[in-house]
């Protein structure tokens, strides 16, 4: 019997150091030894681009979707009148040009000679069929309408010349003409075979052309051969695979299935950077991250309480310990992407006797309780919760980290003031000007505004929507900046960082600041 | 037989309409799909309104439910706010890769468990009953996620020799079948070692034995069929929930399954597909029941289906 039980024993020993054995080499780095020299697994992919993505938008037709994760993919496949480089900057796309005739007409001169992927010819007939149809019954069921409500129609002058006649004056119709919803369809071909089949086989002029959609699954892109930039695009096919999970995404990079992994998670970013044939690449994102407070609730309705929050938490050791350096210190709720940043406001220093001083000045007794929301499924942003609720231990403060799921929080508790003291907001501003989050964070009434009122604000976001006169809407933005400054109605930590794995074999790749990939210039080796 | 199977087709389709009132009335308990859609954007007051009405979400209630269900007679779930397409097609398109799955992991589990469960109780405080247990109890604590990703680890990326994700062919499954297959094996085999054992106990099989039969004869035939039936029950339990509540499984190998359907639906407040998708599960899980209940005669021919105790 003994003999028996001391076999057992050593049975079930080695059985635990198996075990050890395999989930310790988890946790550090899955491949350590086998691929830090090891060989480029990718062979004979010939001149084809593997990218493993998280998501796809189910729907392809640009007016039933407002994703990122559809932009990633239908950039390559439509263009829009304006067009963004790389850096974010306008530049001319379908159109040559474009001047005001006043401050509610806009003209555009056509690019002559681009067809869409079905050969039908692009000119002032598309233009016209794509804002009527974005503005007709078919656009107002979808998320794009809302965006481009500022626009009255689209008259033709001749077949390469338009007019883009506004209800009221919009600062910023060029960037929002250079977003998804406004990107140019082709009307014969959706007359032809319907808004349904658009949905699932989508044309426009950009240089690839869908050639295979399995949903969830795979998207397939061939190169466009007519396309109208001279020698573009380089690659002749790109093949995107939806991988959800970040772990598995990982694992088909390092046995070469995919080429670039979108969305690397801060904890994988050791593996990459050890594996030699793969690079780690990470870019600046216009989404800033904020802990807002709900200024409806007391304490949080007095400014020094709120200031005094932006003095006690580092935010400098948070971006440094839980998101590794990725991420970018922010003074107000944008980036520095964000056209109408003001970077001579630095963000509130880390000085917690300074807190403390503001939290007696506004008469809060020590122990108060404050309650923080935050979405249940974002594992990193609990740590951060967390940091700032030791942060404002140390000021006297009580911190309750309550949890939700993430869309009843967006499409409900916030909205409705429900969402505790403070919430977790992300904001990415997808014009990529102040406005659009300024507005809708800060203008009384806003779907997102469940509390914050102030007549100076008030007044500046109107001003600046009342002038097409960007010097002049600058110096507005860089007024109101500094009165959000010092009002506080939120906790600005960071603005995010994407992460890209690319395995060295592709050449001139640029990870994008929006998560629109640009893949005419990409090669392979 | 065929008067118990209309009672219980008649059965199904009182579950499926209590189904379509508790998942119509939960789903729109959870939040506003178009605020959800919205959010991104610059959603006035007004424009959240039209696509309200654009969606038929502003019609009362009852109305809402009274259309849903005139659809479901026809079997048509309507269609997705976010793809635009029927529900029926999305659901019809995974239902294949579902049911491979659920059919993969089955097959694991019923291979693994059965040959451990029975030589567990066979051989009974020995050695090999003690591993059997052991392989039950990791079964039964290892977190599906984590086995999956080692899987990934050991056999994509460090051996090489399978696929870590996607749907391209017979290889692609199995990964994930071993993944189902080896948690479910852990519950199964304890579940085959026990009712082994209660039927070991019982006098036929002393009598069989003491007839001269050879042991491994006494085992499969009088003792392995007379423990058939709990394991019946539970693998066609199980094989029904796979069907829909393998997520995690299928969102670690991007396995295009309805369980990843329902839940991105979830996430996207799409009522037409949670909806729809829920009542295809229902449906579905009705009649694996069913099935279970009718292959009881056949396991066992004392019981004659329609008999009181398997209704």
């Amino acid at each position: 019997m003994r003999k028996k039980s001391s076999i057992l024993l050593t049975l079930m020993l080695v059985f635990a150091l198996v075990l050890t054995a395999c989930s310790s080499k988890t946790e550090t780095s899955p491949t350590e030894s086998s691929k830090k020299n090891a060989a480029n697994p990718v062979k004979d992919r010939k001149n084809e681009l593997v990218i493993g993505v998280s998501a796809e938008p189910q729907n392809w037709d640009p007016i039933d979707v407002f994703l990122l994760d559809w932009s990633t993919i239908a950039t390559s496949v439509f263009e829009g009148l304006v067009d963004r480089t790389l850096d974010l900057e306008l530049q001319p796309g379908l159109a040559k040009s474009w001047k005001y005739l006043d401050d509610k007409t806009l003209q555009f001169k056509l690019r002559e000679g681009v067809k869409f992927h079905d050969g039908e010819p692009f000119n002032a007939d598309a233009v016209k069929f794509t804002f009527d149809r974005l503005l007709g019954e078919e656009g107002q069921k979808g998320p794009q309408y809302s965006n481009y409500s500022s626009i009255d129609k689209v008259e033709i002058v001749d077949e390469y010349t338009v007019n883009l006649k506004l209800k009221v004056k919009d600062p910023v119709i060029l960037t929002k003409l250079a977003g998804y919803g406004a990107v140019i369809v082709p009307p014969k071909y959706i007359k032809e075979k319907g808004d349904e089949n658009f949905n699932n086989n989508p044309v426009g002029t950009g240089p690839f052309k869908m050639t295979s959609y399995k949903r969830d699954q795979e998207i397939v892109l061939e190169k466009n051969p007519d396309y109208w930039k001279e020698g573009l695009p380089k690659l002749d096919k790109v093949v995107f695979k939806v991988i959800p999970e970040a772990s598995t995404r990982l694992a088909e990079l390092q046995t070469g299935k995919i080429d670039i992994m979108k969305r690397v998670e801060v904890s994988q970013a050791k593996t990459v950077k050890e594996t030699a044939f793969l690079e780690l690449r990470d870019v600046g994102t216009p989404t800033a991250f904020a802990l807002r407070f709900d200024v409806a609730k007391k304490p949080l309705d007095n400014k020094l309480v709120r200031q005094a929050i932006n003095y006690a938490v580092d935010k400098d050791a948070i971006i440094k310990e839980i998101l590794s350096g990725y991420g970018k210190p922010i003074s107000t709720f944008q980036s520095d992407l964000s056209f109408g940043n003001n970077p001579d406001l630095k963000p509130y220093p880390y000085d917690p006797e300074k807190a403390k001083e503001l939290i007696k000045q506004a008469g809060v007794k020590e122990g108060t309780s404050l309650d923080v929301m935050i979405p249940g499924n974002d594992g990193n942003f609990k740590e951060i919760a967390q940091a700032v609720s030791f942060y404002l231990e140390e000021i006297g403060l009580k911190v309750n980290i309550k949890t939700a799921d993430g869309t009843t929080m967006n499409s409900d508790l916030i909205p409705q003031g429900k969402a505790g003291h403070m919430y977790r907001q992300g904001w990415g501003g997808w014009t990529l000007d102040f406005d659009n989050t300024a507005y809708l964070m800060y203008h009384e009434g806003e779907f997102w505004n469940p509390s914050f009122k102030d007549e100076k604000v008030e007044r500046l976001l109107t001003a600046q929507r009342n002038t097409v006169d960007q010097k002049e809407r600058e110096k507005i933005f860089k007024e109101l900046t500094e009165i959000l400054y010092d009002l506080a109605p939120e906790l600005n930590l960071y603005s995010a960082v994407d992460l890209y794995a690319v395995n060295k074999r592709v050449q001139n790749f640029q990870p994008p600041h929006e998560d629109r990939l640009r893949l005419e210039e990409v090669s392979v080796k | 037989m065929i008067g118990y199977v209309i009672r219980r087709l008649f059965h199904t389709v009182l579950v499926v309409f209590a189904i379509s009132l508790l998942i119509f009335f939960s789903i729109r308990l959870t939040g506003d799909p178009v605020s959800v859609m919205l959010s991104a954007g610059e959603p006035s007051k007004e424009a959240i309104a039209q696509l309200k009405a654009n969606l038929g979400l502003d019609k009362p209630l009852y109305v809402q439910y009274f259309i849903f269900l005139k659809g479901l007679v026809m079997f048509d779930f309507g269609e997705s706010f976010r793809s635009g397409g029927p529900v029926i097609d999305l659901i019809m398109d995974k239902a294949g890769a579902t049911l491979a799955l659920a059919v993969g992991g089955i097959l694991v589990s019923i291979v693994i468990a059965i040959p451990v469960g029975i030589l567990s109780a066979v051989k009974r405080g020995t050695f090999v009953d003690f591993f059997g247990r052991v392989f039950s109890l990791m079964g039964i604590s290892f977190p599906n996620f984590w086995l999956g990703i080692m899987l990934i680890l050991i056999f994509a990326v460090n051996l090489k020799w399978l696929p870590s994700s996607g749907f391209d062919g017979p290889q692609n499954l199995i990964l994930p079948s071993i993944t189902l297959g080896m948690i479910l094996s852990g519950i199964l085999a304890r579940l085959v070692r026990s009712s082994m054992l209660e039927v070991m106990n019982q006098q036929y099989i002393s009598t069989a034995k003491s007839k001269g039969i050879s042991d491994w004869a006494v085992i499969i035939k009088h003792a392995f069929r007379n423990a058939l039936l709990p394991t019946v029950t539970f693998i066609g339990l199980q094989f029904g929930s796979l069907l829909g509540g393998a997520v995690i499984v299928e969102q670690i190998f991007s396995w295009p399954g309805i369980g990843r359907l329902i839940i991105d639906a979830i996430n996207q407040r799409d009522y037409p597909v949670v909806q729809g998708g829920v009542i295809f599960l229902s449906i579905i899980m009705v009649f694996v029941n069913l099935v279970v209940d009718l292959s009881y005669s056949l396991i066992d021919p004392r019981i004659k289906s329609g008999g009181s105790g398997h209704a």
